[in-house]
Protein backbone atom coordinates (compact mmCIF):
# COMPACT_ATOMS: atom_id res chain seq x y z
CA UNK A 1 0.00 0.00 0.00
CA UNK A 2 1.17 3.39 -0.69
CA UNK A 3 2.05 4.80 2.26
CA UNK A 4 0.96 8.97 3.08
CA UNK A 5 4.70 9.46 2.98
CA UNK A 6 5.53 8.05 -0.17
CA UNK A 7 9.40 7.14 0.03
CA UNK A 8 11.13 9.33 2.29
CA UNK A 9 13.03 7.65 4.91
CA UNK A 10 11.60 6.35 7.88
CA UNK A 11 13.55 5.32 11.04
CA UNK A 12 10.95 2.17 11.21
CA UNK A 13 9.49 1.00 8.26
CA UNK A 14 5.88 0.11 9.76
CA UNK A 15 5.81 3.67 11.34
CA UNK A 16 2.34 5.20 9.17
CA UNK A 17 1.24 2.13 8.45
CA UNK A 18 -1.98 3.02 10.76
CA UNK A 19 -2.52 5.91 7.96
CA UNK A 20 -5.37 6.19 5.92
CA UNK A 21 -6.13 8.42 3.76
CA UNK A 22 -9.26 10.41 4.11
CA UNK A 23 -11.95 9.83 2.30
CA UNK A 24 -13.39 12.29 -0.19
CA UNK A 25 -16.99 12.26 1.04
CA UNK A 26 -15.44 13.55 4.33
CA UNK A 27 -13.86 16.36 2.73
CA UNK A 28 -15.87 19.50 3.69
CA UNK A 29 -15.05 21.34 0.97
CA UNK A 30 -18.57 22.50 -0.04
CA UNK A 31 -19.44 23.41 3.35
CA UNK A 32 -20.57 26.98 3.46
CA UNK A 33 -19.51 28.52 7.23
CA UNK A 34 -23.03 29.47 8.89
CA UNK A 35 -23.77 33.26 8.54
CA UNK A 36 -25.62 35.62 11.39
CA UNK A 37 -27.97 38.19 10.50
CA UNK A 38 -29.23 40.55 13.01
CA UNK A 39 -32.85 40.53 14.13
CA UNK A 40 -33.08 44.26 14.79
CA UNK A 41 -31.04 47.84 13.24
CA UNK A 42 -30.83 48.97 16.98
CA UNK A 43 -27.33 48.72 17.10
CA UNK A 44 -26.12 50.07 13.62
CA UNK A 45 -23.80 53.16 12.80
CA UNK A 46 -25.21 56.04 11.53
CA UNK A 47 -25.01 55.99 7.77
CA UNK A 48 -22.82 59.28 7.64
CA UNK A 49 -20.47 57.89 10.18
CA UNK A 50 -16.54 58.62 9.85
CA UNK A 51 -14.09 56.69 11.94
CA UNK A 52 -10.70 57.95 12.42
CA UNK A 53 -8.12 58.03 15.29
CA UNK A 54 -7.73 60.36 18.18
CA UNK A 55 -5.03 63.41 17.63
CA UNK A 56 -4.31 63.68 20.95
CA UNK A 57 -2.68 60.86 22.75
CA UNK A 58 -3.75 59.48 26.19
CA UNK A 59 -2.00 62.01 28.59
CA UNK A 60 -3.35 65.31 26.21
CA UNK A 61 -7.10 63.82 26.55
CA UNK A 62 -6.24 63.63 30.08
CA UNK A 63 -4.68 67.39 30.76
CA UNK A 64 -7.83 68.08 28.47
CA UNK A 65 -10.85 67.14 30.05
CA UNK A 66 -9.28 67.58 33.77
CA UNK A 67 -9.17 71.34 32.51
CA UNK A 68 -12.36 71.18 31.25
CA UNK A 69 -13.78 69.98 34.39
CA UNK A 70 -12.19 72.88 36.20
CA UNK A 71 -13.04 75.49 33.72
CA UNK A 72 -16.46 74.27 33.15
CA UNK A 73 -18.51 76.88 34.90
CA UNK A 74 -20.46 75.77 37.88
CA UNK A 75 -23.89 76.31 39.39
CA UNK A 76 -24.22 77.30 43.23
CA UNK A 77 -26.59 74.54 43.95
CA UNK A 78 -23.67 71.89 42.52
CA UNK A 79 -21.33 73.64 44.21
CA UNK A 80 -22.88 73.31 47.35
CA UNK A 81 -23.54 69.62 47.18
CA UNK A 82 -20.09 69.14 45.59
CA UNK A 83 -18.50 71.04 49.06
CA UNK A 84 -20.49 69.57 51.84
CA UNK A 85 -21.54 65.82 50.75
CA UNK A 86 -20.48 64.69 54.42
CA UNK A 87 -23.52 67.38 55.31
CA UNK A 88 -26.42 65.52 53.35
CA UNK A 89 -28.45 64.60 56.39
CA UNK A 90 -28.76 68.58 56.70
CA UNK A 91 -31.48 69.79 54.30
CA UNK A 92 -31.74 73.72 52.63
CA UNK A 93 -33.88 75.95 53.91
CA UNK A 94 -36.23 76.86 51.63
CA UNK A 95 -38.04 80.30 51.56
CA UNK A 96 -41.17 79.12 52.87
CA UNK A 97 -39.62 77.17 55.64
CA UNK A 98 -40.66 78.68 59.38
CA UNK A 99 -37.84 79.99 61.24
CA UNK B 1 6.76 43.97 14.51
CA UNK B 2 6.94 45.38 18.42
CA UNK B 3 5.56 42.12 19.71
CA UNK B 4 8.86 40.32 17.97
CA UNK B 5 11.40 42.19 19.50
CA UNK B 6 10.51 42.22 23.24
CA UNK B 7 10.97 38.36 22.51
CA UNK B 8 13.83 38.69 20.70
CA UNK B 9 14.84 40.26 24.29
CA UNK B 10 15.01 37.23 26.14
CA UNK B 11 17.66 36.22 23.72
CA UNK B 12 19.26 38.81 26.02
CA UNK B 13 19.66 36.90 29.31
CA UNK B 14 21.97 34.42 27.47
CA UNK B 15 24.03 37.02 25.38
CA UNK B 16 26.09 39.17 27.81
CA UNK B 17 29.49 40.39 28.26
CA UNK B 18 31.79 37.66 29.03
CA UNK B 19 34.98 39.30 28.80
CA UNK B 20 36.67 42.53 29.90
CA UNK B 21 40.18 44.28 27.99
CA UNK B 22 40.83 46.45 31.09
CA UNK B 23 43.17 49.68 30.45
CA UNK B 24 42.52 49.21 26.19
CA UNK B 25 44.99 51.49 24.10
CA UNK B 26 42.56 54.09 22.97
CA UNK B 27 43.25 57.20 21.83
CA UNK B 28 42.77 59.77 24.66
CA UNK B 29 39.82 61.11 23.68
CA UNK B 30 36.38 61.90 25.46
CA UNK B 31 33.93 58.80 24.86
CA UNK B 32 30.64 59.87 25.46
CA UNK B 33 27.80 57.97 23.23
CA UNK B 34 26.81 55.18 21.20
CA UNK B 35 24.32 56.30 19.17
CA UNK B 36 20.54 55.30 19.58
CA UNK B 37 20.91 52.90 16.12
CA UNK B 38 23.67 51.83 17.27
CA UNK B 39 25.75 53.39 13.92
CA UNK B 40 28.29 55.36 15.74
CA UNK B 41 30.51 56.21 19.00
CA UNK B 42 30.89 59.80 19.51
CA UNK B 43 33.88 61.19 20.80
CA UNK B 44 35.19 64.57 21.59
CA UNK B 45 38.76 65.26 21.78
CA UNK B 46 40.71 66.44 25.32
CA UNK B 47 40.89 69.89 23.86
CA UNK B 48 37.06 69.94 23.64
CA UNK B 49 37.55 71.57 20.19
CA UNK B 50 37.29 68.67 18.02
CA UNK B 51 34.27 65.51 17.22
CA UNK B 52 35.60 62.31 16.85
CA UNK B 53 32.86 59.48 14.72
CA UNK B 54 33.77 56.08 15.18
CA UNK B 55 31.98 53.40 13.77
CA UNK B 56 31.17 50.51 16.25
CA UNK B 57 32.09 46.88 14.33
CA UNK B 58 31.94 43.72 15.74
CA UNK B 59 35.18 41.75 16.98
CA UNK B 60 36.33 39.23 14.55
CA UNK B 61 40.07 38.00 14.23
CA UNK B 62 41.93 34.94 13.02
CA UNK B 63 44.66 32.58 14.84
CA UNK B 64 46.93 29.78 13.65
CA UNK B 65 46.04 26.51 14.46
CA UNK B 66 43.87 25.31 16.65
CA UNK B 67 41.17 28.49 18.25
CA UNK B 68 41.24 28.74 21.32
CA UNK B 69 37.10 29.45 22.36
CA UNK B 70 37.85 28.73 26.23
CA UNK B 71 36.93 32.18 28.25
CA UNK B 72 40.84 31.39 29.93
CA UNK B 73 42.34 31.30 27.27
CA UNK B 74 43.90 34.74 25.39
CA UNK B 75 42.89 36.97 22.82
CA UNK B 76 45.17 37.36 19.98
CA UNK B 77 46.80 40.46 20.07
CA UNK B 78 45.07 41.97 17.31
CA UNK B 79 41.43 41.45 18.99
CA UNK B 80 42.64 43.17 21.97
CA UNK B 81 43.06 46.69 19.99
CA UNK B 82 40.85 49.55 20.05
CA UNK B 83 40.82 49.50 16.46
CA UNK B 84 39.28 45.85 16.02
CA UNK B 85 35.96 47.38 17.61
CA UNK B 86 36.04 50.50 16.12
CA UNK B 87 36.80 52.30 13.51
CA UNK B 88 37.46 55.56 13.14
CA UNK B 89 35.16 57.28 10.37
CA UNK B 90 36.24 61.21 10.68
CA UNK B 91 37.56 63.97 12.60
CA UNK B 92 35.87 67.29 12.36
CA UNK B 93 36.77 70.52 14.38
CA UNK B 94 33.66 72.34 15.75
CA UNK B 95 34.82 74.99 17.82
CA UNK B 96 37.47 77.49 17.43
CA UNK B 97 40.26 79.96 18.97
CA UNK B 98 38.25 80.73 22.47
CA UNK B 99 34.85 78.16 21.70
CA UNK B 100 34.44 74.32 23.31
CA UNK B 101 32.13 71.73 22.55
CA UNK B 102 30.25 71.05 25.21
CA UNK B 103 30.86 67.44 26.39
CA UNK B 104 27.02 66.71 27.65
CA UNK B 105 25.20 67.65 25.08
CA UNK B 106 24.41 65.44 22.02
CA UNK B 107 21.33 64.59 20.41
CA UNK B 108 20.68 62.11 17.40
CA UNK B 109 18.31 62.30 14.69
CA UNK B 110 17.65 59.21 14.12
CA UNK B 111 15.95 58.92 10.74
CA UNK B 112 18.83 61.02 9.03
CA UNK B 113 21.81 59.81 10.91
CA UNK B 114 22.40 63.53 11.91
CA UNK B 115 23.67 64.45 15.25
CA UNK B 116 22.71 68.07 16.96
CA UNK B 117 26.02 69.33 19.14
CA UNK B 118 26.88 72.45 20.65
CA UNK B 119 29.64 75.02 21.31
CA UNK B 120 30.43 77.69 23.66
CA UNK B 121 32.31 80.42 24.50
CA UNK B 122 33.22 80.64 28.43
CA UNK B 123 30.53 81.70 30.67
CA UNK B 124 32.07 85.11 31.65
CA UNK B 125 29.57 87.48 32.01
CA UNK B 126 28.21 88.41 35.84
CA UNK B 127 24.85 87.01 36.32
CA UNK B 128 24.06 90.14 38.57
CA UNK B 129 23.87 92.27 35.92
CA UNK B 130 21.89 92.25 32.87
CA UNK B 131 22.08 95.10 30.91
CA UNK B 132 20.40 93.59 27.72
CA UNK B 133 17.00 94.52 27.26
CA UNK B 134 14.63 91.47 27.76
CA UNK B 135 17.19 89.83 29.63
CA UNK B 136 15.97 88.00 32.92
CA UNK B 137 18.25 89.45 35.84
CA UNK B 138 19.98 86.43 37.57
CA UNK B 139 20.58 84.67 34.72
CA UNK B 140 24.25 84.54 33.12
CA UNK B 141 25.05 85.16 30.12
CA UNK B 142 27.38 83.43 27.60
CA UNK B 143 28.87 85.32 24.72
CA UNK B 144 28.26 82.94 21.76
CA UNK B 145 26.17 79.51 22.06
CA UNK B 146 26.30 77.60 18.71
CA UNK B 147 24.23 74.42 17.45
CA UNK B 148 26.34 72.78 14.93
CA UNK B 149 23.89 70.01 12.73
CA UNK B 150 26.55 66.90 11.70
CA UNK B 151 25.46 64.39 8.82
CA UNK B 152 27.11 61.85 11.16
CA UNK B 153 27.66 59.76 7.48
CA UNK B 154 30.55 62.05 6.67
CA UNK B 155 31.26 64.72 9.39
CA UNK B 156 29.58 67.04 7.14
CA UNK B 157 28.64 70.61 9.02
CA UNK B 158 24.90 70.98 7.37
CA UNK B 159 23.99 73.65 9.73
CA UNK B 160 24.25 76.01 12.83
CA UNK B 161 22.26 78.28 15.12
CA UNK B 162 24.27 80.94 17.29
CA UNK B 163 22.65 82.36 20.01
CA UNK B 164 25.06 85.29 21.02
CA UNK B 165 24.57 87.06 24.80
CA UNK B 166 22.06 84.44 25.54
CA UNK B 167 21.99 81.10 28.02
CA UNK B 168 21.03 78.04 27.00
CA UNK B 169 21.04 75.21 29.87
CA UNK B 170 23.17 72.87 28.08
CA UNK B 171 24.04 70.31 31.02
CA UNK B 172 22.60 66.79 29.90
CA UNK B 173 20.59 68.35 26.95
CA UNK B 174 18.59 70.22 29.63
CA UNK B 175 17.76 72.96 27.24
CA UNK B 176 16.96 71.39 24.15
CA UNK B 177 14.36 68.45 22.94
CA UNK B 178 14.04 66.46 20.05
CA UNK B 179 10.51 65.28 18.63
CA UNK B 180 11.36 63.84 15.26
CA UNK B 181 12.21 66.71 13.14
CA UNK B 182 11.03 69.36 15.86
CA UNK B 183 13.44 71.14 17.97
CA UNK B 184 13.03 72.70 20.86
CA UNK B 185 15.72 75.18 22.27
CA UNK B 186 14.77 77.14 25.44
CA UNK B 187 16.69 80.79 25.75
CA UNK B 188 16.47 81.16 29.66
CA UNK B 189 18.06 84.44 29.68
CA UNK B 190 15.44 85.98 27.24
CA UNK B 191 12.66 83.65 28.49
CA UNK B 192 12.12 82.37 24.38
CA UNK B 193 11.46 79.05 23.55
CA UNK B 194 12.36 78.95 20.03
CA UNK B 195 10.79 75.66 17.69
CA UNK B 196 13.13 74.97 15.05
CA UNK B 197 12.47 72.21 11.94
CA UNK B 198 15.44 70.19 10.86
CA UNK B 199 15.11 69.68 7.19
CA UNK B 200 16.06 66.57 4.91
CA UNK B 201 18.21 68.98 3.30
CA UNK B 202 20.09 69.69 6.75
CA UNK B 203 18.87 73.37 7.42
CA UNK B 204 17.92 74.15 10.46
CA UNK B 205 14.54 76.53 9.93
CA UNK B 206 12.91 78.49 12.49
CA UNK B 207 9.29 77.60 13.00
CA UNK B 208 8.08 80.03 15.98
CA UNK B 209 9.53 81.67 18.95
CA UNK B 210 7.20 81.77 21.86
CA UNK B 211 7.84 84.22 24.97
CA UNK B 212 7.32 87.75 24.78
CA UNK B 213 5.26 86.91 21.40
CA UNK B 214 2.82 83.75 20.85
CA UNK B 215 1.63 84.35 17.92
CA UNK B 216 3.63 85.44 14.13
CA UNK B 217 2.00 88.41 14.07
CA UNK B 218 1.88 89.38 17.60
CA UNK B 219 4.74 91.44 17.24
CA UNK B 220 3.44 93.36 14.33
CA UNK B 221 0.02 94.05 15.59
CA UNK B 222 1.47 95.90 18.98
CA UNK B 223 3.77 97.88 17.34
CA UNK B 224 0.88 99.15 15.15
CA UNK B 225 -1.64 99.05 17.45
CA UNK B 226 -0.99 99.43 20.87
CA UNK B 227 0.00 102.65 22.47
CA UNK B 228 2.30 102.06 25.26
CA UNK B 229 2.98 104.48 27.72
CA UNK B 230 6.33 105.24 28.22
CA UNK B 231 7.59 102.98 31.52
CA UNK B 232 4.58 100.33 31.50
CA UNK B 233 5.16 97.60 29.03
CA UNK B 234 2.76 94.24 28.40
CA UNK B 235 4.16 91.35 29.97
CA UNK B 236 5.87 88.47 27.78
CA UNK B 237 2.80 86.73 25.65
CA UNK B 238 2.97 83.56 27.06
CA UNK B 239 3.16 84.62 30.82
CA UNK B 240 -0.25 86.85 29.69
CA UNK B 241 -1.83 83.14 28.63
CA UNK B 242 -0.39 81.64 31.69
CA UNK B 243 -2.32 84.30 33.91
CA UNK B 244 -5.19 84.48 32.15
CA UNK B 245 -5.47 80.48 31.95
CA UNK B 246 -5.19 81.03 36.25
CA UNK B 247 -7.51 83.68 36.53
CA UNK B 248 -10.09 81.83 34.76
CA UNK B 249 -9.62 78.34 36.91
CA UNK B 250 -9.38 80.39 40.23
CA UNK B 251 -12.70 82.43 38.86
CA UNK B 252 -14.59 78.70 38.49
CA UNK B 253 -13.22 77.18 41.63
CA UNK B 254 -15.95 79.17 43.81
CA UNK B 255 -19.29 79.27 42.28
CA UNK B 256 -20.83 81.43 44.45
CA UNK B 257 -20.41 84.71 42.94
CA UNK B 258 -20.69 86.88 46.24
CA UNK B 259 -17.50 84.71 47.16
CA UNK B 260 -15.85 85.11 44.00
CA UNK B 261 -13.86 88.13 44.14
CA UNK B 262 -12.94 87.19 47.83
CA UNK B 263 -11.38 84.10 46.69
CA UNK B 264 -9.90 85.86 43.69
CA UNK B 265 -7.93 88.47 45.92
CA UNK B 266 -6.85 85.31 48.17
CA UNK B 267 -5.79 82.78 45.33
CA UNK B 268 -4.72 85.16 42.21
CA UNK B 269 -3.84 88.84 42.93
CA UNK B 270 -2.12 87.91 46.44
CA UNK B 271 0.26 85.49 44.44
CA UNK B 272 0.08 87.97 41.53
CA UNK B 273 3.92 88.89 41.39
CA UNK B 274 5.05 85.68 42.36
CA UNK B 275 3.48 84.18 38.35
CA UNK B 276 4.62 87.02 36.98
CA UNK B 277 8.34 86.49 38.25
CA UNK B 278 7.80 82.69 37.50
CA UNK B 279 10.66 81.98 34.68
CA UNK B 280 10.91 78.91 32.40
CA UNK B 281 13.30 76.34 33.00
CA UNK B 282 12.79 73.39 31.17
CA UNK B 283 10.31 72.49 28.13
CA UNK B 284 9.89 69.72 26.46
CA UNK B 285 6.97 68.12 23.35
CA UNK B 286 4.11 66.39 24.35
CA UNK B 287 3.14 65.51 20.69
CA UNK B 288 3.69 67.78 17.74
CA UNK B 289 1.66 71.01 18.80
CA UNK B 290 1.99 70.93 22.45
CA UNK B 291 4.85 71.68 25.22
CA UNK B 292 4.71 70.87 28.65
CA UNK B 293 6.52 73.86 29.93
CA UNK B 294 8.30 73.94 33.67
CA UNK B 295 8.33 77.25 35.40
CA UNK B 296 9.87 78.11 38.57
CA UNK B 297 11.77 81.12 40.23
CA UNK B 298 15.02 82.30 38.69
CA UNK B 299 17.47 80.36 41.43
CA UNK B 300 16.47 77.20 40.08
CA UNK B 301 16.73 77.56 36.96
CA UNK B 302 19.95 77.95 36.04
CA UNK B 303 21.25 76.00 39.31
CA UNK B 304 21.40 72.03 38.58
CA UNK B 305 20.43 71.92 43.01
CA UNK B 306 17.70 69.01 43.28
CA UNK B 307 15.85 71.63 45.29
CA UNK B 308 12.26 70.02 45.76
CA UNK B 309 11.39 73.47 45.88
CA UNK B 310 7.91 75.23 44.48
CA UNK B 311 7.69 74.68 40.36
CA UNK B 312 4.97 74.39 38.06
CA UNK B 313 3.77 72.66 35.18
CA UNK B 314 1.93 74.05 32.14
CA UNK B 315 0.75 72.23 29.21
CA UNK B 316 0.55 74.72 26.18
CA UNK B 317 -0.71 74.18 22.84
CA UNK B 318 1.30 76.12 20.00
CA UNK B 319 -1.33 76.05 17.23
CA UNK B 320 -4.28 78.06 19.44
CA UNK B 321 -1.30 79.05 22.15
CA UNK B 322 -3.69 78.77 24.73
CA UNK B 323 -2.14 77.45 28.33
CA UNK B 324 -4.51 74.06 28.22
CA UNK B 325 -3.39 72.80 32.46
CA UNK B 326 -1.40 74.39 35.23
CA UNK B 327 -0.33 72.56 37.87
CA UNK B 328 2.42 72.78 41.17
CA UNK B 329 4.62 70.50 41.59
CA UNK B 330 2.86 69.01 44.26
CA UNK B 331 0.15 68.07 42.24
CA UNK B 332 -1.72 64.80 43.37
CA UNK B 333 -3.52 65.17 39.94
CA UNK B 334 -0.54 65.86 38.12
CA UNK B 335 1.76 62.67 39.47
CA UNK B 336 -1.11 60.11 38.57
CA UNK B 337 -0.61 61.34 35.20
CA UNK B 338 3.11 60.41 36.09
CA UNK B 339 2.08 57.16 37.85
CA UNK B 340 0.10 55.96 34.61
CA UNK B 341 1.26 57.74 31.95
CA UNK B 342 4.58 58.58 32.17
CA UNK B 343 5.62 56.87 28.70
CA UNK B 344 3.76 59.95 27.04
CA UNK B 345 6.17 62.10 28.39
CA UNK B 346 8.53 60.05 27.47
CA UNK B 347 7.31 61.42 23.83
CA UNK B 348 9.52 59.07 21.74
CA UNK B 349 8.03 59.20 18.17
CA UNK B 350 6.75 55.85 17.00
CA UNK B 351 10.12 55.17 14.49
CA UNK B 352 12.34 54.82 17.06
CA UNK B 353 12.76 51.35 17.48
CA UNK B 354 14.84 50.68 20.39
CA UNK B 355 13.95 53.48 22.23
CA UNK B 356 10.49 52.46 22.73
CA UNK B 357 11.75 49.69 24.91
CA UNK B 358 12.96 51.53 27.76
CA UNK B 359 12.14 50.14 31.14
CA UNK B 360 9.91 52.79 32.77
CA UNK B 361 6.82 51.79 35.72
CA UNK B 362 4.00 52.50 32.77
CA UNK B 363 5.39 49.55 30.72
CA UNK B 364 7.15 47.02 33.20
CA UNK B 365 5.91 45.60 36.56
CA UNK B 366 9.05 45.86 38.17
CA UNK B 367 9.91 48.76 37.57
CA UNK B 368 6.04 50.15 39.21
CA UNK B 369 6.90 48.14 42.21
CA UNK B 370 10.04 49.97 42.36
CA UNK B 371 7.72 53.06 42.51
CA UNK B 372 4.91 51.73 44.44
CA UNK B 373 7.52 50.41 47.20
CA UNK B 374 9.42 54.15 47.35
CA UNK B 375 5.79 55.65 47.43
CA UNK B 376 5.04 53.34 49.87
CA UNK B 377 7.59 53.94 52.23
CA UNK B 378 7.52 57.80 51.75
CA UNK B 379 6.91 59.70 55.07
CA UNK B 380 5.43 62.32 52.92
CA UNK B 381 3.49 61.72 50.37
CA UNK B 382 4.18 65.54 48.99
CA UNK B 383 7.68 65.33 49.32
CA UNK B 384 7.37 61.39 47.44
CA UNK B 385 5.24 63.91 44.53
CA UNK B 386 7.78 66.44 44.62
CA UNK B 387 10.54 63.92 43.60
CA UNK B 388 8.79 62.24 41.18
CA UNK B 389 7.85 65.30 39.63
CA UNK B 390 11.40 66.30 39.76
CA UNK B 391 12.23 63.73 36.24
CA UNK B 392 9.42 66.37 34.36
CA UNK B 393 9.78 67.40 31.81
CA UNK B 394 11.61 64.18 30.31
CA UNK B 395 14.97 64.74 29.26
CA UNK B 396 15.35 63.92 25.45
CA UNK B 397 17.73 60.81 24.94
CA UNK B 398 18.72 60.53 28.04
CA UNK B 399 17.86 57.00 28.77
CA UNK B 400 20.05 53.86 27.02
CA UNK B 401 17.72 51.34 25.42
CA UNK B 402 20.29 48.54 25.62
CA UNK B 403 18.39 45.13 27.01
CA UNK B 404 20.75 45.12 29.62
CA UNK B 405 18.35 47.92 31.61
CA UNK B 406 15.21 45.93 31.02
CA UNK B 407 13.80 45.75 34.02
CA UNK B 408 12.00 42.33 33.16
CA UNK B 409 15.13 40.80 31.84
CA UNK B 410 17.81 41.86 34.44
CA UNK B 411 18.25 43.11 38.04
CA UNK B 412 21.24 45.81 38.89
CA UNK B 413 21.90 48.34 41.78
CA UNK B 414 20.49 51.67 40.12
CA UNK B 415 22.72 53.58 42.83
CA UNK B 416 25.77 51.79 40.70
CA UNK B 417 24.36 51.93 37.40
CA UNK B 418 21.64 53.00 35.37
CA UNK B 419 19.98 53.65 31.84
CA UNK B 420 20.55 57.05 32.63
CA UNK B 421 23.63 58.66 31.58
CA UNK B 422 25.49 59.75 34.01
CA UNK B 423 28.83 59.88 35.64
CA UNK B 424 28.82 58.22 38.69
CA UNK B 425 31.36 57.58 42.10
CA UNK B 426 33.49 54.52 41.28
CA UNK B 427 33.06 51.59 43.70
CA UNK B 428 35.45 48.73 43.71
CA UNK B 429 33.07 45.52 43.66
CA UNK B 430 31.94 44.53 40.44
CA UNK B 431 28.75 45.51 39.11
CA UNK B 432 26.63 42.64 38.90
CA UNK B 433 23.34 41.85 36.55
CA UNK B 434 21.94 39.51 37.87
CA UNK B 435 18.67 37.21 35.56
CA UNK B 436 15.41 37.86 37.42
CA UNK B 437 14.20 34.76 35.77
CA UNK B 438 16.88 33.06 37.82
CA UNK B 439 16.93 35.20 40.80
CA UNK B 440 20.74 33.76 41.95
CA UNK B 441 22.13 33.79 38.66
CA UNK B 442 24.89 36.26 37.57
CA UNK B 443 24.90 36.70 34.23
CA UNK B 444 27.31 38.77 33.88
CA UNK B 445 29.79 41.70 35.58
CA UNK B 446 30.63 45.06 34.84
CA UNK B 447 34.04 45.30 36.86
CA UNK B 448 35.33 48.98 36.44
CA UNK B 449 38.72 48.34 37.21
CA UNK B 450 39.63 49.63 39.70
CA UNK B 451 43.27 49.28 40.89
CA UNK B 452 43.74 49.69 44.27
CA UNK B 453 44.63 52.50 45.87
CA UNK B 454 46.92 55.92 45.59
CA UNK B 455 51.00 55.81 47.00
CA UNK B 456 49.88 56.26 50.28
CA UNK B 457 47.45 53.98 50.88
CA UNK B 458 44.43 56.61 50.34
CA UNK B 459 41.43 56.00 47.64
CA UNK B 460 41.67 58.68 45.51
CA UNK B 461 38.51 59.94 44.12
CA UNK B 462 37.60 57.96 40.80
CA UNK B 463 34.61 58.78 38.51
CA UNK B 464 32.70 56.41 35.99
CA UNK B 465 30.53 56.61 33.28
CA UNK B 466 29.49 53.79 30.81
CA UNK B 467 28.60 53.49 27.22
CA UNK B 468 26.13 50.64 26.37
CA UNK B 469 25.94 49.49 22.72
CA UNK B 470 22.04 50.02 22.26
CA UNK B 471 21.81 46.37 20.98
CA UNK B 472 25.30 44.87 20.91
CA UNK B 473 26.74 42.74 23.86
CA UNK B 474 29.47 45.82 23.78
CA UNK B 475 30.06 48.13 26.81
CA UNK B 476 32.84 50.83 27.03
CA UNK B 477 33.50 51.57 30.80
CA UNK B 478 35.81 54.77 31.75
CA UNK B 479 37.11 55.73 35.02
CA UNK B 480 38.56 58.99 35.33
CA UNK B 481 40.44 59.71 38.45
CA UNK B 482 41.82 63.16 39.11
CA UNK B 483 45.36 63.97 37.99
CA UNK B 484 45.68 60.27 36.35
CA UNK B 485 45.11 59.22 33.20
CA UNK B 486 41.84 57.99 32.41
CA UNK B 487 41.15 54.08 31.76
CA UNK B 488 38.99 52.51 29.05
CA UNK B 489 38.05 49.33 29.81
CA UNK B 490 36.03 47.34 26.90
CA UNK B 491 33.53 44.21 28.04
CA UNK B 492 31.80 42.28 25.46
CA UNK B 493 30.82 38.67 23.90
CA UNK B 494 33.68 36.28 23.25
Amino acid sequence: MGSVVGDWPCFDPHNFTQLRPLEPTAQPSKLTPVTYHPTHNRTLPPPNQVITTESKNILLRQFYQKSEEKLRPKTKRAASENLMPEHSCKQLRGPASGL
Amino acid sequence: MCGQINLFRHFYENLCPSHTIYDINCPDYSFRKFTDDGHFLIAFSRTHQDLIVYRPSWLSYSCKGDCPFSLDAHLPPKAQCFDSFFHHLYTVSLASANEFICKDFFLYVHTLRFGLFATSTAQANDPTTSSAEGAVHGVPSIEKITFYLVRLDDGVVLDEKAFCNDFVNLAHCTGAFLYDDLLCIVSLRYQTIHILQIRESGNLVEVRKIGAYCQEDDELFLQSHAQVSPGSSFLPGIKQRLLSFIFRKTWNEEADQNMRVQHLKKKFYFHFQDYVDLIIWKVQFLDRHHLLIKFGSVDGGVSRSTDQGLSFFAVYNMETTEVVSFYQNSSEEMYSFFEQFYDFFNSVSRSTLHAQFISSHTNNMHALDQLLNIKNKSTSFSQFVKKMMLTLPYTCQSHSPSPYFDLSLFRYDDKLISAIDRHRHSTEHPIKFISLRQPNVVKFKIKPGAEGGGPDGGRPKKVSSFLFHPYLPLILSVQQTYMQPTVVNLHFRR
